[in-house]
């Protein structure tokens, strides 16, 4: 379709930014353009239910004045609304109150970049055509319907992709770009159940490149699988037994691991982990790495959100507290060395086993394969989290579960992490197996 | 498309990243004739009635039952006060139209961020792909929508400046400090924006609506022998500055101060079934999952929701009455007008016990032949309404709150919420209860806090067994319910309540604490 946009030159409107920014009072400056090109299709009951396309840009500004720090975004690039902009970002920082901590980083830090091809962007993208789109929805639909069959109450397919392209340039000599693509495509269900219950299970999977997306019918397949096993969901009687939270969800309880990490956390107070760099708080088994290089990965980059060079690191080393999340601001309030304020790929080491195996080897057991709400307090570590399951014993499928929870403090939960899969999931920036946890308590009846 | 299709309600309180600042860089609205919002996108950027009809001809060019265009102009800021200094500034500006064909129950949505008309044209031309039939026409006159005013501010309101923020920041962080030597840290926010829209319909309705919006935060540690807890809570909703009192500074502080440090002798909640009573005010979020979500029509005229065959039936007690209300003075989630055009009104959605209304936008109002609730809402012009609610509420009964912790002997009291899910085909959902009390022998006792609490919605309503006449509407402003990617403000309210069975997800044996 015929967006007609006019083109700006993303390098002559940042050098202009930061010329007129610095003009305008500041001491230096951060100017970020990114520009976006995303195209929706949903369908539903063999036609499409929506179809949407548009091209998104953004310019952020970040000015330092005098130690003083104001940051805004506007997407409207017209050079006489954009001096304006730029006069009234200065005007916002100068009336903030002093903070000596607030500066662009040394330039030292932005050296020693990886120049290495990370594949983020398909090349084929372009090459995509709306018809080509409609047959890969059709497809996941289609596989979605047959598997469901008679028990399929409704169907949603979909398929979202995007080409996104970024420029940023400080005025103390940083310049970093970046182009990706991404797709998104897979199908929810709603199934009938006994009563008023319909359940609806979900399958979507996200890739860099169209070609590493796993075969269309399996996404839809494997949609209308997991909305099956959601029948006849009841609640047990509150017990405590081993969980295994299954890979590709088990981010959500790791997140409450990650957040206290961060140097923001640490600095205002509000981090259990703050004084457990070097200690043990999980079992031998929890190695968590973030490696930004994998190639096409959801969460490779090569540069942060400081500037600084992306690097591999472990966050966890066999269960012992290795590296916090440190950005440039909160290294300076701190007085640390700055280590990344952000994420890339997180990783967990797969084990040898399959979940079958394991399953098979732990008697009464509960795979954990959905969340409802919950919560985690980054300040004690305590945790709470609806879910949704599979009870299993000694290897045999017992029944499926719905409208429990688990309950925890991190400080204890990880270090009954007694075995890891052999699955990671792929389709995803968390690239976890599967994860064993023993005596969790599981609050039902 | 978003790949998780959950719904969800995230309090935003906590040291909320995102958005910005300081006053629009377009013209301030200098007019004195005392137009509130009219004809804004008229005078700034030469949206006038010939363009409109433009527009939405060629939206439903190739045919489709209506199109709409939703123009919108907000800008956002946040100032933040950490380690006793307000050094964090941060605005945005979401400027654009949003163009919408349907037919019958399809969508085509193009939007773009230049409001020329070559880029408007083009997007009306994606909309327009939804269909492939001939042309429909477009209503030759516009007519002004009548609506309420539901927060109403000054001709000349364009916003809450940055200057006005930074003395109130101060007195948050000095209260909280005051109140308590525990306290160790205080971070303190105020969020504003001012939102000015224009949708016009094919149908000849032509609505402007400017809504102001903000909230006044504060979130403190507190430190008792080398133990930390956290706590945090906020005032605002679809208001001016007028609202920021030195009260509102003192509601914000002593109940961040005093519930942190009450955490202290909080101890492990139970697990498993058990009596819970809900608190007055921001517990209403549990309607809002267990109810609210699975009434919102697109999902039963899907068929996907628990609820889609009940209309009509009885699904609580008599002395259960459920509205979700886009007209409450100044609350988060009131509406002069909807995003499509449908004035903000009241829907009752369970009256006497009986379920009586779903919640509607203009797609499932025509699938059902009803009229629309005014509840098709959306986050910005980059994305097209959908049925959301607005603030949920239940209306009091005749117990009082004493009686009603009696009644339940033993189990828990719920005092603040900070999120919730569901699960809209089970019925299942969750909130996360930040703050509580035991309930053991019919009375108040030990604190408790970070425990989620799971029920299924219509067994929940079945399950309400008392109400107390002491409604409170939740006037916080950082409540953000999420629903397929697109987050909207909204409210709730609850008058203290029993539920006479869910299930806690606590980490202790029921029965017993040691």
């Amino acid at each position: 379709m015929k967006t007609k946009e006019k083109e700006v030159n993303p390098q002559e409107l940042s050098d202009w930014v930061i010329d007129q920014t610095l003009k305008a009072g500041a001491d230096n400056c951060k100017v970020s353009l990114s520009k976006r090109r995303l195209v929706e299709i949903n369908y539903r009951e063999h036609k499409p239910e929506v179809i949407k396309e548009a091209t998104t840009k953004n310019l952020y500004l970040e000015v330092f004045i005098n130690n003083r720090y104001a940051g805004q975004s506007t997407p409207d690039y017209r050079q006489s609304t954009l001096s304006d902009f730029i006069k009234g970002v200065v005007e916002s920082a100068k009336i903030m109150e002093e903070d000596p901590y607030r500066t662009l980083p040394d330039p030292e830090y932005y050296e020693g970049r990886t120049t290495e091809d990370l594949q983020l962007n398909d090349p084929s993208y372009s090459a995509l055509t709306p018809d080509e789109r409609h047959q890969m929805v059709k497809s996941v639909e289609d596989s979605c319907l047959e598997k469901g069959g008679d028990k399929v109450i409704s169907v949603e397919a979909g398929e979202y992709d995007s080409t996104y392209e970024e420029l940023v340039k400080t005025s103390n000599g940083f310049e970093g770009s970046s182009q990706s693509t991404i797709y998104q495509i897979g199908a929810s269900m709603t199934a009938q159940d006994e009563g008023d219950r319909r359940p609806e299970g979900y399958n979507y999977v996200s890739c860099r490149y169209k070609e590493d997306l796993p075969p269309l019918d399996e996404v839809g397949t494997v949609a209308a699988e997991r909305t099956l096993d959601l029948l006849g969901g009841k609640k047990i009687a509150t017990t405590k037994i081993p969980v295994i939270l299954e890979n590709r969800g088990a981010s959500r309880v790791l997140n409450g691991l990650l957040n206290p990490l961060s140097g923001g956390s640490i600095q205002q107070k509000r981090s259990f982990l703050a004084d457990k760099k070097g200690e043990a708080v999980g079992s031998k088994l929890l190695t968590l790495t973030d490696d930004p290089f994998i190639p096409r990965g959801l969460g490779s980059k090569t540069y942060d959100g400081d500037g600084f060079p992306a690097r591999k690191r472990d966050l966890f080393a066999e269960g012992v507290v290795n590296e916090f999340i440190v950005d440039w601001y909160y290294s300076r309030k701190l007085g640390w060395e700055p280590t990344s304020g952000s994420i890339s790929n997180i990783i967990i080491p797969p084990g040898k086993r399959s979940l079958e195996e394991i399953i098979k080897d732990l008697g009464r057991c509960m795979l954990i394969t959905g969340y409802i709400g919950g919560n985690s307090n980054s300040t004690t570590g305590d945790f709470s989290v609806g879910i949704i399951g599979k009870l299993y014993e000694n290897g045999q499928f017992v029944q499926n579960v719905a409208e429990m929870n688990i309950a925890d403090n991190h400080l204890n939960f990880w270090k009954k992490l007694v075995e890891v899969a052999n699955d990671p999931y792929k389709y995803s920036q968390a690239i976890f197996p599967s994860l064993v946890i023993d005596d969790v308590m599981v609050a039902g009846i | 498309m978003k790949p998780i299709p959950r719904r969800k309600f995230i309090q935003s309180s906590a040291l909320a990243g995102g958005a910005l600042l300081f006053l629009p860089t377009l013209k301030a609205c200098s007019s004195s004739g005392g137009q509130l919002a009219g004809n804004y996108f008229l005078n700034e950027f030469g949206i006038d009635e010939n363009l409109c009809r433009k527009l939405l001809a060629e939206a439903l060019s190739k045919g489709g039952d209506f199109a709409d265009l939703y123009f919108e102009y907000t800008v956002s800021n946040y100032l933040g006060l950490e380690d006793g200094k307000v050094n964090q500034s941060y605005g945005d500006i979401s400027l654009g139209v949003g163009i919408r064909t349907v037919k019958g129950d399809q969508i085509g949505y193009g939007f773009t961020q230049d409001l020329i008309e070559e880029s408007m044209i083009s997007a009306a031309s994606t909309a327009a792909t939804i269909s492939d039939m001939s042309a429909t026409s477009v209503d030759s006159s516009l007519s002004k929508l009548q609506t309420g005013d539901y927060y109403p501010v000054a001709p000349d309101f364009n916003g809450i400046p940055g200057e006005s923020k930074l003395p109130l920041l101060q007195k948050v962080n000095e209260k909280c400090f005051d109140l308590s030597a525990e306290i160790v840290k205080v971070n303190a926010g105020f969020s504003s924006a001012v939102k000015r829209i224009l949708i016009v319909t094919s149908d000849g309705v032509l609505a402007e609506d400017i809504i102001p919006r903000g909230y006044l935060y504060a979130s403190v540690v507190a430190e008792r022998n080398g133990k930390r807890e956290q706590s945090s809570w906020n005032l605002g909703g679809a208001r001016d500055f007028s609202f920021y009192t030195d009260e509102v500074v003192d509601e914000i502080t002593s109940k961040s101060v005093n519930n942190a440090l009450k955490l202290f002798d909080a101890i492990q909640p139970p697990a498993g079934e058990m009596p819970v009573v809900l608190g007055p005010g921001v517990t209403g979020v549990l309607l809002h999952e267990a109810i609210g979500h699975g009434m919102e029509a697109d999902f039963n005229r899907k068929k996907t929701s628990t609820y889609s065959t009940m209309i009509g039936k009885k699904v609580a007690e008599p002395f259960v009455n459920i509205i979700d209300d886009g007209t409450n003075m100044n609350l988060a989630g009131s509406i002069n007008v909807d995003d499509e055009g449908t004035p903000g009104k009241k829907t009752v959605l369970v009256e006497n016990g009986i379920l009586t209304s779903y919640l509607h936008d203009k797609i499932s109002a025509k699938h059902y032949g009803v009229e629309p609730t005014g509840n098709g809402r959306r986050q910005d012009f980059q994305n097209y309404p959908i049925p959301r609610m607005r603030n949920t509420f239940m209306t009091g009964g005749d117990a009082t709150p004493e009686d009603i912790i009696k009644e339940a002997g033993n189990g828990i009291y719920v005092e603040d919420v900070s999120n919730g899910q569901v699960k809209i085909g089970e019925g299942d959902f969750a909130f996360y209860v930040s703050q509580g009390r035991m309930i053991e022998n019919g009375k108040l006792t030990a604190p408790i806090k970070d425990v989620n609490i799971m029920g299924n919605g219509p067994k929940m309503l079945a399950n309400i067994t008392m109400a107390a006449d002491d409604l409170v509407m939740y006037r916080g402003g950082a409540g953000q319910c999420g629903k397929n990617g697109q987050g909207v403000p909204v409210s709730f309210g609850m008058p203290t309540s029993l539920v006479k069975s869910l299930t806690v997800g606590g980490t202790q044996q029921k029965g017993g604490r040691s």
